[in-house]
C-alpha cells in the first residue's frame, strides 16, 4: 500500500500542475474473508494539494464511491393470481455492481448536475446496468429501482451524503462499511474532487477482497471438485451420525 | 463467535446453527421424520440463500437419520426389505427431481410450485393425521380397543408383484413403496426435505404397517435418498455448504438422540396427534407466504438468464 501511495506521489508530480490536486490511499488494500469473518470498516484517507492559495474551501467538494465486482441481476415481478402471488415479468439487468458505497462532503444533486453524476455514476438514482434484457428504458427502470433497493436492504448499495470528514483544511477521510455478505473480487475505490460542479481530480485504487485459508479452499473444492466433495460431506454426515449413536449408547 | 460459511458467503453465529440443529433433531428423532421440512425454512428465514439451505439441509437430513435409524435398530424395529424397495424408487425420483428443479428455476416459478407443493401436501397429511390420531386419543382415554390399522385391508393388497416383508408382517405388492420411494426423491431434491412427513403417514395409512416399525425403516430410507440428493446438489448447483451442514449436524445428531428417548417415553397416538398439529402449522405459516401481500413485489436474484 506505502508502495502505491508513492506510486500515485510520483504520478501526481509528473503530471502538470493544476489549481489543486488528489492523493488517496487505503488503510488496507486487501479484505481477507476468514472463518469469523464478520463485516470490517475501511478506512480512505487522502489530500488535497492545493497550490492556489487563494482557493475558498467552501466550493470544492469530494466524492468517494467504492465498486464491487459487476453481476448480472434477474428481477422478477409478482402479481396477484386468485389469491396467490406470482412471478410474471422479468428482466436481467447485467453489469451493476455487486457493491456500491458513495460518500460524499454534501448530498450529491447540491455537488453536480444528474448529468455529471450520470456520467460518473455517483449515488444510487444514477446507477445504471451496462445493459438490460429489454430495449425500453422505460420498461427497465422498475426493474432497476427494485435491483437497487433489494441491495440497499442486504447493505451492500449506500450512500452517504456527508460520509466523506475533513480533518482540517485539505485532509479527508471516509469509513467504508465492508459487510459479511460482500461478493469476492476486484473492488475499485474512486476519489473524485470536485469544484464548482465539474470533475477536477480523480483517482482510482484497487481493492482487493478475498476468502482465504480454510475458507478459500473448501469453496474451491467444491467448484472444482463437486462430487468428491459431496461425497466427503455425506461421509461427514455419516460419521457424525454414527459416532454420536455411538457416544450416546456408552453413556445410556 | 461468528463463523463464515464459505458457500452461503455470509457469516452467522455458530450456538445459532447449533440450536436450529438440535431443535430439529430432537423431533427428527422422535417422530422419526427427517425434520427437513422445518429446517429448510428456517434457514431461509435466517438469511440463508434457499439454493444452498435446500442442498445443505439434505446433508443434515443425512446425519440426523443416521443417528436415528441405529438407534431403532438396537431397538431392533427396521424393515430392511421395506427401506430397500423404498430406496430404489428414492434414488430414481432424486435424480428426475433435480431436472424438473432446474426447469423450474429456468421459467421462474421454482418458488411458487415448491411452496404450493409443500401448503398442499401438509395441509392434507397433517389434516388426515389430527383427525385420526384426536379419535385414537379419544378411543384410548375411553377405554375403548382401536383395531390395529394393519389388519384392515385396502386397494393396495389387489396390485401384482407381492412381496413377503416379515419384519412389518405384510405381503403386498411392491409397486406402492416403490412409488413412495419416487415421490420422496423428487421431493428431497427439490424442496430438501427427506420426506419423513409423507413417509410416515403414507406407511401407517396406506401400506398399512405396524407404527413401531414405521420409524426405523423411514430413517434407514431417508438416510439413502438425502445422500444422493447431497451429491447431486453439489455436482449440479455447487449449493452444498459443508461449513454450515457441519454445525446443524452437530446440534441435530445429539438432538435425535434425545428425540428418540423421549419417542419410547411417549404414546404412538400422541406422537401423531403432535406430528399433526406441527405440520398443519407449518402448512399455514407457507400459505400465508403465498397470499399476504409481499414487501416488495419484486424479487431479485444474481446471475443472468
Amino acid at each position: 500500500m506505502r508502495a502505491m501511495l508513492a506510486g500515485a506521489l510520483c504520478l501526481l508530480a509528473a503530471m502538470p500542475v493544476r489549481a489543486e490536486d488528489l492523493v488517496s490511499g487505503l488503510s488496507q488494500d486487501q479484505v481477507q474473508i476468514t472463518s469469523n469473518y464478520a463485516g470490517t470498516d475501511i478506512v480512505v484517507f487522502g489530500a488535497i494539494e492545493s497550490t492556489d492559495t487563494n482557493a475558498s474551501a467552501g466550493q470544492r467538494d469530494v466524492v468517494v464511491v467504492v465498486r464491487g465486482p459487476d453481476a448480472d441481476f434477474m428481477v422478477r415481478r409478482k402479481v396477484r393470481v386468485a389469491g396467490l402471488w406470482i412471478n410474471r415479468d422479468k428482466t436481467t439487468l447485467y453489469g451493476l455492481p455487486g457493491y456500491y458505497y458513495a460518500a460524499s462532503t454534501r448530498p450529491l444533486p447540491e455537488i453536480a448536475s444528474a448529468d455529471t453524476l450520470k456520467r460518473y455514476q455517483l449515488g444510487l438514482n444514477a446507477l445504471q446496468p451496462k445493459s438490460a434484457s429489454t430495449r425500453q428504458p422505460a420498461k427497465a427502470e422498475p426493474f432497476r429501482l427494485a435491483a437497487i433497493r433489494s441491495r440497499a436492504r442486504a447493505r451492500l448499495y449506500a450512500e452517504a451524503p456527508h460520509g466523506v470528514e475533513f480533518l482540517g483544511y485539505s485532509l479527508f477521510r471516509v469509513r467504508v462499511p465492508v459487510p459479511a455478505a460482500v461478493p469476492r473480487g476486484q473492488y475499485n475505490v474512486e476519489v473524485y474532487l470536485f469544484r464548482d460542479g465539474n470533475v477536477i481530480s480523480a483517482q482510482t485504487t484497487p481493492l482487493y477482497i478475498e476468502q482465504i485459508g480454510l475458507e478459500r479452499r473448501i469453496f474451491h473444492l467444491a467448484h472444482d471438485l463437486p462430487f468428491e466433495y459431496g461425497f466427503v460431506t455425506v461421509l461427514m454426515a455419516g460419521l457424525l451420525g454414527w459416532g454420536s449413536s455411538l457416544l450416546f449408547r456408552r453413556s445410556a | 463467535m461468528e463463523i463464515y460459511l464459505p458457500i452461503a458467503e455470509m457469516s452467522v453465529h455458530w450456538l445459532i446453527l447449533l440450536g436450529m440443529g438440535a431443535a430439529v433433531g430432537f423431533l427428527s428423532g422422535m417422530f422419526g421424520v427427517g425434520g427437513g421440512f422445518l429446517l429448510t425454512p428456517l434457514l431461509i428465514f435466517y438469511g440463508i440463500p434457499a439454493e444452498v439451505a435446500v442442498a445443505t439441509t439434505a446433508s443434515h437430513l443425512t446425519a440426523s437419520s443416521i443417528s436415528g435409524a441405529i438407534a431403532q435398530w438396537r431397538r431392533r424395529v427396521v424393515d430392511f426389505k421395506m427401506a430397500g424397495v423404498m430406496i430404489v424408487g428414492g434414488v430414481a425420483g432424486t435424480v428426475g427431481g433435480v431436472q424438473l428443479l432446474t426447469l423450474l428455476r429456468r421459467v421462474g416459478q421454482a418458488d411458487l410450485v415448491v411452496s404450493f407443493a409443500y401448503v398442499l401436501l401438509l395441509g392434507i397429511i397433517g389434516g388426515l393425521m389430527l383427525r385420526e390420531s384426536l379419535a385414537a386419543v379419544r378411543a384410548t382415554r375411553e377405554g375403548t380397543p382401536v383395531p390395529p390399522v394393519h389388519e384392515r385391508h385396502n386397494w393396495v393388497h389387489g396390485l401384482p408383484f407381492k412381496m413377503r416383508f416379515r419384519q412389518s408382517r405384510l405381503y403386498i405388492s411392491v409397486l406402492p413403496p416403490i412409488a413412495l420411494g419416487v415421490i420422496v426423491g423428487i421431493l428431497s431434491a427439490i424442496m430438501g426435505v427427506g420426506g419423513g412427513f409423507i413417509v410416515v403417514p403414507a406407511m401407517i395409512y396406506i401400506l398399512r404397517m405396524p407404527t413401531g416399525v414405521v420409524m426405523g425403516t423411514s430413517l434407514l430410507q431417508i438416510v439413502f435418498v438425502t445422500a444422493t440428493t447431497t451429491i447431486l446438489q453439489s455436482v449440479s448447483n455447487f449449493s452444498v455448504d459443508i461449513m454450515l451442514a457441519f454445525f446443524l449436524i452437530l446440534g441435530g445428531v445429539v438432538g435425535a438422540q434425545y428425540g428418540v428417548r423421549m419417542a419410547s417415553r411417549m404414546r404412538g397416538e400422541e406422537l401423531r396427534l403432535l406430528l399433526a398439529v406441527i405440520v398443519l402449522a407449518v402448512a399455514l405459516r407457507l400459505l400465508w407466504g403465498l397470499v399476504a401481500t409481499p414487501s416488495d413485489i419484486y424479487s431479485v436474484g444474481t446471475g443472468g438468464a
